[in-house]
């Protein structure tokens, strides 16, 4: 911060004089404004990046949202939203001279209509609990990121989470009917509806994803599925990583949908099996794990299928889990895999990039030599159904240059996701994170138009400034920066 | 066919963007009957986007199809057919359709609520904007959150936010087995159709015809016929959804307007006033009871009331006049952002002028 005592004055009479407006808008809420209440709230799940708001409002009813917001807006102060603060790409890092917009306190299960298969809940409920309560009814939430556990629904339709089973069950943009949002002039409105579709441009769509850019949501009606009645995993070990790769496109030939096709490289199996002790094979190149559901003739249909397919993929051994415990252990195994790299380094860095699948090989390829050049560990967990690659770079943050190192080595396989036709992020979102990025995998004129719809909803551009599209002149700089591969010729220059 | 014809799509409507003079996009021409007649069509200039075709991209292990927005839709679904796959929504395939015309009017056949809508798989568009601008959104990938999802919005946007080129599809096999059961039913009863969907069997398809309740199995052969020996009912061999799909069966042949209603499956039957000649409405249950066909001629804002009381919408699937309304009227902030957002794609209100919801184009 600047050393200007001016500066430090103007900042702190501005957070108490905020402070105190947005209390009297938010009398059943709560205001925080302390630099040690403010601390917890300085970054999100990615550490990497962090920022004191100058003040944090939990406003505790949606009329209190709705002041908050007018109240910004008549104002032009930056907000930012943020649920429980467990996503990866710096979405809800606060801004500086913003305030921090908190939906703790919506914590509540509206409705749930088993009859009709939804529920009607508040934006801070988290990710399982939707499951919890909707199992007694033999009906659950479908996406399951890694996080459910913390994660919320709000954070989860601002970046369209996903989860291991999406491949077969689909994103949030597909499982959720309806949202109610808070538009930044402050006005409610309900977009989508209780049936399959809404009259006119479908606003759903657009929102669902949109990382707090457009509006701020503060109900979500989200599909209950029913439970499938059984499900079954299959573990096949692989002396290559190409073999497993190319199973995994078999097993699609084969006219397969597997709920879940999830791929390990041997770090990240060794990681998590000492983590968790869940019977990986440490030895095996790569681990795939293949989840069939459905009924027991469908799985029992198919499970027969899909092991013939590893085994013609020269599958080193294959192994079916025996037993409900077994099944969810192996895949606590791959959801811990992210805290289990933990465990081998002081820090990590997990990327989020698509590519289409055939390119794995490649991809990996070039990925262990960026390794060996920027002198990085790197393991792999892969979504392979889909295509959504996770590799983990270990670092140090203590030894200088490391951070940056890693940061760069970040950027270059992003870069490398976009040259094979992928995408610079499947399911994190961009946040801060991957703004620069932005600009290799978008067009000016394409980058334009993203600024054209965000003020579309927000023409002053107060929810969430900085995040998601980069300016034009951002990428110029950046493209800059390509010339030099990767050497920064202006360190200075503020990236993030 | 192969032809890329983007260059002269792009010029052609560079031109109509530097003259503001609005462009009619059409493809096969086999949706004329959707959507409204503004009193300017006549003047409008075509379009035509028919000659830009081919399937650019299509590798079946990836899930993943990329093709011209003129390319015939049942081209798009042979080359699917011969690798065992399949577009997962079953779009109407109605003579000359292409995939750019279907997308662009966002219509999905009886699988719908079971397997998704078209935009539930649309996964990357090239769209030429009301600004004359080459734009390229989403991807080739089948998890993709670089930016909006300009992509989904585009689909049931009749054109009005930019003319498709070129469009990315995810992609899923075809099923081995697929089985028609029928039931008897009380008419307009559609709790049996929602008390199935909460239940885990592998259904693709649930309308109800008169008092016949049709349910459609599709999967493994042993999921089926597990599914098949549970549900009970009568195995039928003249099963009703590609007559459903494509507007072809008997209940579309009355002559007065079809209305489609969407609604949650739910939804008691809708209290639908008599013609004035006395003829009650006739309705079909498609979707499991959220897509509901109706035959009357009532008023279109009788219609537009009568969904907006069930928390649904309305839209009017058959030829009308000019200026007659044919999409429900949005209100309120939802059109102050929706016309926003049309406004960021389309300032002068080129493409399609008329075509979609007037209120958007003002």
């Amino acid at each position: 911060m600047a050393a200007n005592p001016e500066t430090v004055l103007s900042r702190r009479d501005k957070r108490k004089q905020y402070a105190a407006e947005l209390r009297a808008l938010t009398p059943t809420g709560q205001i925080l404004h302390s630099d040690e209440d403010l601390r917890p709230y300085e970054s999100d799940g990615l550490t990497l990046f962090k920022a004191a708001p100058l003040v944090v409002v939990l406003p505790a009813s949606v009329e209190e949202v709705q002041a908050v917001l007018k109240w910004a807006s008549e104002r032009s102060v930056p907000v930012v939203a943020r649920g429980a603060g467990t996503g990866l790409s710096g979405g809800a890092l606060p801004h500086e001279d913003g305030i921090l917009l908190g939906l703790a306190k919506f914590n509540q299960i509206l409705e749930l209509n088993p009859e009709h298969g939804y529920a009607r809940v508040q934006p801070g409920v988290r990710n399982l609990a939707i499951s919890d309560a909707a199992r007694p009814h033999g009906l659950y939430y479908a996406p399951d990121p890694s996080s459910q556990i913390a994660c919320t629904i709000g954070g989860n339709v601002a970046e369209n989470s996903g989860g291991v089973h999406c491949l077969k069950y689909g994103l949030t943009v597909h499982n959720i009917l309806a949202i109610k949002v808070v538009t930044i002039e402050g006005e409610l409105l309900t977009i989508g509806a209780p049936g399959c579709d809404d009259a006119g441009y479908d606003l759903m769509a657009l929102l669902t994803g949109s990382e707090g850019m457009l509006a701020v949501t503060v109900e979500v009606m989200v599909k209950l599925l029913p439970v499938p009645p059984l499900a079954k995993l299959v573990m096949a070990a692989f002396d290559s990583v190409e073999d497993a790769g190319d199973a995994v496109g078999r097993v699609i030939a084969e006219g397969i949908i597997p709920a879940g096709l999830e791929l390990m490289d041997n770090p990240a199996i060794r990681a998590a099996e000492d983590f968790a002790g869940c019977g990986y094979p440490v030895d095996a190149a790569a681990v795939l794990l293949c989840e069939l559901d459905g009924t027991e003739a469908e799985v029992e249909a198919q499970i027969g299928r899909v092991s013939d397919v590893f085994n013609a993929s020269n599958a080193k051994t294959l192994h079916i889990a025996n037993s409900e415990e077994e099944r969810l252990l192996l895949w606590k195994g791959r959801k811990s895999a992210f805290p289990a790299v933990g465990r081998l380094s002081p820090d990590y860095y997990c990327i989020d990039g698509t590519i289409p699948r055939r390119e794995l090989s490649k991809v990996l390829a070039r990925m262990d030599e960026l390794s060996k050049e920027f002198n990085l560990r790197i393991a792999n967990v892969f979504h392979a159904g889909d295509g959504n690659l996770h590799p983990l770079i270990l670092y140090d943050a203590s030894i200088e240059g490391e951070s940056e190192r890693t940061e760069r080595l970040g950027s270059e396989i992003l870069q490398l996701c976009v040259a094979v036709g992928g995408t610079v992020t499947g399911e994190h979102g961009v946040g801060v994170e991957k703004i620069n990025e932005m600009c290799v995998q978008f067009d000016t004129h394409t980058l334009e138009q993203f600024h054209a719809v965000k003020a579309a909803f927000d023409p002053n551009g107060l929810l969430n400034p900085g995040k998601v599209v980069p300016t034009l002149q951002r990428c110029a700089e950046f493209g800059a920066m390509h010339v030099h591969k990767g050497q920064l010729p202006h360190p200075d220059i503020e990236r993030f | 066919m192969n032809h890329d014809a983007s260059a002269a799509l792009l010029d052609t409507v560079q031109q109509h963007v530097a003259n503001g003079l609005p462009l009619r996009i059409v493809g096969g021409n086999s949706k004329s009957f959707l959507g409204r007649v503004s009193e300017s069509a006549e003047e409008m200039t075509t379009l035509s986007v028919a000659e830009h075709r081919g399937v650019t991209n299509y590798e079946p292990t990836e899930l993943v199809m990329s093709a011209r927005s003129g390319t015939p839709l049942s081209l798009v679904i042979d080359t699917l057919k011969q690798s065992g796959q399949q577009l997962p929504f079953d779009p109407p395939q109605l003579p000359g359709a292409t995939l750019g015309g279907t997308l662009a009017c966002g219509l999905s056949g009886p699988v719908r609520p079971y397997c998704g809508a078209v935009r539930d798989h649309t996964l990357g568009t090239r769209v030429i904007s009301g600004k004359g601008e080459d734009l390229a959104f989403g991807g080739e990938v089948m998890k993709n959150v670089a930016g909006y999802d300009v992509s989904r919005v585009q689909i049931g946007a009749y054109g009005t936010l930019g003319v498709l080129l070129d469009v990315s599809l995810k992609v899923l096999p075809l099923p081995e087995t697929t089985r028609t059961l029928a039931f008897e039913q009380s008419e307009h009863d559609c709790s049996a159709m929602v008390k199935l969907a909460r239940h885990f069997l592998p259904v693709t398809g649930a309308a109800l015809i008169g008092s016949r309740r049709y349910i459609r199995l599709a999967g493994s052969d042993a999921g089926v016929q597990a599914a098949a020996s549970e549900l009970g009912g009568d195995a039928v061999d003249d099963a009703p959804w590609d007559a459903l799909r494509d507007f072809t069966h008997t209940f579309f042949q009355d002559e007065r307007p079809t209305w489609r209603i969407s609604v949650a499956d739910y939804t008691p039957k809708l209290a639908i006033p008599d013609d004035k000649d006395g003829s009650p409405a006739s309705v079909l249950y498609d979707w499991g009871g959220a897509q509901r066909w109706v035959k009357t001629t009532l008023p279109a804002q009788e219609i537009f009331a009568l969904a907006a009381s069930a928390n649904g919408h309305a839209t009017r699937f058959s030829s009308a006049s000019v200026g007659d309304a044919t999409h429900q009227p949005i209100e309120g902030v939802a059109a102050r952002l929706q016309t926003q957002l049309r406004t960021s794609f389309d300032p002068q209100r080129l493409l399609n002028r008329g075509r979609f919801h007037p209120e958007l184009d003002t």
